[in-house]
């Protein structure tokens, strides 16, 4: 058993999940955002990574200016791999002179996290639940509510 | 040490403190409401859900303080980090004038 989880463990060790926003300068065109977004894509697909999703946020105003700029265009890339692509991918992004700014974010653990917290909640309010419905049970009816026990043990 | 606990039971000193300590508080600038029911926070904090983070950032941008939101230690931190994230995105601002 324990060896098991120790290789489940292993096992998400490597399949990270990343999430990486960037925001290009507003002037750029579409295309060329598109063509942006395109050769990232290979870029991390090359590298061993996969993309879960891609959203295009499109052109947003900027909460503060960057670049005595005040709009930007949002790309979020979610990424499952291994943190080596990530390493390729920031390296790219900080070259490029059309990518402002980008941001990269692990959040598998926090979802797990998350996850956790959720079930538990979840648990405990199923447990709530039942104890509630034995009760009421119990009240309506000692001897159905007595049987019921048996039955459970 | 045998006279400091005197000087406590000592009825005239003791009166002293007490009326300088009411004294003060009726002087005192009156405090901002707290507001320290339980919020709602979910179970995973979104750095990129503006709307949440506006909650717990008011006018000026400010992170709000725990005392007034009334989240638990934990979920502070993690609104936190969340709306750092989000600033360096410039999805919310670091301040506003």
């Amino acid at each position: 058993m324990r060896l098991e989880s120790q290789k489940e463990d292993n096992k998400l060790a490597e399949n990270r999940v990343y999430e990486v926003m960037f925001i290009a300068a507003a002037e750029t065109s579409d295309e060329d955002v598109a063509k942006l977004i395109e050769t990232l894509t290979t870029l991390i697909e090359t590298e061993g990574g996969s993309i879960v999703k891609t959203e295009d946020m499109g052109r947003r105003r900027l909460a503060y200016p960057i670049n005595k700029k005040n709009d930007g265009y949002y790309v979020l890339f979610e990424i499952e791999g291994s943190g080596k692509e990530i390493a390729e991918l920031e390296r790219r992004m900080r070259v490029n002179d059309t990518i402002m700014r980008y941001l990269t974010v692990r959040v598998d653990e926090e979802r797990k996290t998350a996850q956790k917290l959720t079930d538990k909640r979840e648990a405990r309010q199923s447990r709530n639940n039942e104890r509630n419905n034995a009760k009421s049970s119990a009240a309506e009816t000692d001897d159905t509510a007595a049987e019921e026990t048996q039955d459970e043990e | 040490m045998d006279k400091k606990p005197k000087k406590y039971d000592g009825s005239d000193d003791d009166k002293k403190d007490v009326d300088a300590g009411t004294e003060q508080k009726d002087r005192m600038p009156r405090r901002y409401q707290r507001r320290r029911n339980s919020q709602f926070v979910p179970d995973y904090i979104d750095w990129k859900d503006v709307d949440f983070l506006r909650r717990f950032t008011p006018e000026r941008g400010k992170i709000m303080p725990r005392r007034i939101s009334g989240v638990t230690a934990k979920d502070q931190r993690r609104v936190e980090r969340a709306i750092k994230r989000a600033r360096i995105m410039a999805l919310i601002p670091f301040v506003t004038d």
